[in-house]
């Protein structure tokens, strides 16, 4: 992912590169294929994928639109379609298709979707790195041991019923706490689109696009140590 | 993708599981996380005369991730506190022979010793 994120030397350089067809040279008007040779052109690495699909940045998004987009591209693209083209052309279709392929996958997941605009507005998730959330972790580990304790209890015996119990109740409480985390996570989705489609630059602009891109991440981090551990509750007390 | 034997090793004999009491004299702690892929790590060492006498690990992740930290526990027993500051994560790379899909793996077993001795110090400090 960190292939779509270049300092703005590089993204004037590849828009140039990109203004000219490959084949006949002659300057680029359609966003595809040039206008003039009709030949299939080499999806930018500069592009993201949301204007790949002509979508703005938004993270609430249509998934219907998504699909019918993606299928319209997928067509286009096709390698099938090519095989009887130039070995240039075969590259580039298949290219364009893993390409294609990888960004539908990505922003068809309202997880993955925030993993990437995280990626994509922040240059590197570590820029935004969190905090650990130590009482979130001192929670695992208690947890983990509990588990170990009901893994090497005798499932008959009466200790291991009361963990089974507890067990039960942590899971409970944890499974809660992903749908609150999810809609905590939905809510910022709809306080970024609101700020982008405001477009402002102000400083307080800024300082609320930085809040939200923290707090995604952090809701984001903690879910995978919550998803995980749920995991393994489950796995054990099922 | 296959994990190296090292690395096997490693997850099915890891060294030095388990805990000290956190409270403990001496007893340093780090916990750490890996917020891609979920892992938790905690590291423990025990320190005399400015030794790292003992060190402990519990690690819920993957085969790379528990043989990070056990072979970093491994790896603290006997070496000073400075001397503990000084292991790199590329080191324990190279040692068990981690892909680079693992290699955060690894930055995760360096953080947790960084955390423990950074616990020891401010321990040993406020006494």
């Amino acid at each position: 992912m960190s292939g779509h994120i270049h300092n703005t030397d590089d993204r004037r350089e590849l828009q140039m590169a990109r203004s000219m067809c490959w084949h006949c040279q002659s300057e680029m008007a359609g966003e595809y294929f040039c206008d003039r040779c009709v030949k299939v052109q080499p999806v930018s690495k500069d592009l993201d994928y949301f204007t790949c699909f002509g979508l703005p940045r938004r993270l609430a998004l249509d998934p219907q639109t998504l699909e019918t987009k993606f299928y319209e591209l997928s067509r286009a693209f096709h390698p099938d379609f090519y095989q009887n083209k130039s070995d240039a052309e075969q590259t580039i279709s298949l290219g364009n298709s893993a390409m294609l392929n990888t960004a539908y996958r990505t922003l068809r997941d309202p997880i993955q979707r925030a993993e990437y605009l995280l990626d994509l507005e922040a240059g590197s998730v570590k820029d935004i790195r969190t905090t650990p959330p130590a009482d979130l972790f001192e929670e695992i580990l208690e947890l983990q041991d509990t588990l170990d304790e009901f893994r090497a209890s005798d499932r008959a015996s009466e200790s291991a019923s009361t963990l089974r119990t507890k067990l039960h109740a942590d899971r409970a409480t944890l499974e809660q706490r992903q749908r609150d985390m999810e809609a905590q996570l939905l809510q910022l989705f709809s306080r970024w689109d609101a700020l982008q489609d405001r477009g402002e630059a102000t400083e307080q602009a800024r300082a609320e696009r930085g809040r939200i891109l923290k707090e995604m991440r952090d809701i984001l981090s903690n879910r995978t140590y919550v998803k995980n551990i749920v995991n393994d509750l489950v796995a054990t007390i099922a | 993708m296959a994990y190296s034997e090292k690395v096997v090793d490693h997850f099915n004999n890891p060294r030095n599981m388990g805990s000290f009491k956190k409270e403990e004299d001496g007893v340093g702690t780090g916990i750490v996380g890996a917020p891609e892929c979920g892992d938790v790590m905690k590291l423990q060492i025990k320190v005399e005369n400015d030794t790292i006498v003992d060190a402990k690990f519990k690690t819920f992740g993957c085969g790379s991730a528990i043989a990070s930290s056990s072979l970093a526990t491994e790896w603290l027993k006997g070496k000073t506190v400075e001397e503990a500051g000084k292991i790199k994560n590329t080191d324990i790379v190279q040692e068990l022979n981690l892909p680079p899909v693992k290699i955060h793996c690894s930055v995760l077993a360096e953080d947790a010793i960084k955390a423990a001795l950074a616990d020891y110090q401010k321990k040993a400090d406020s006494k």
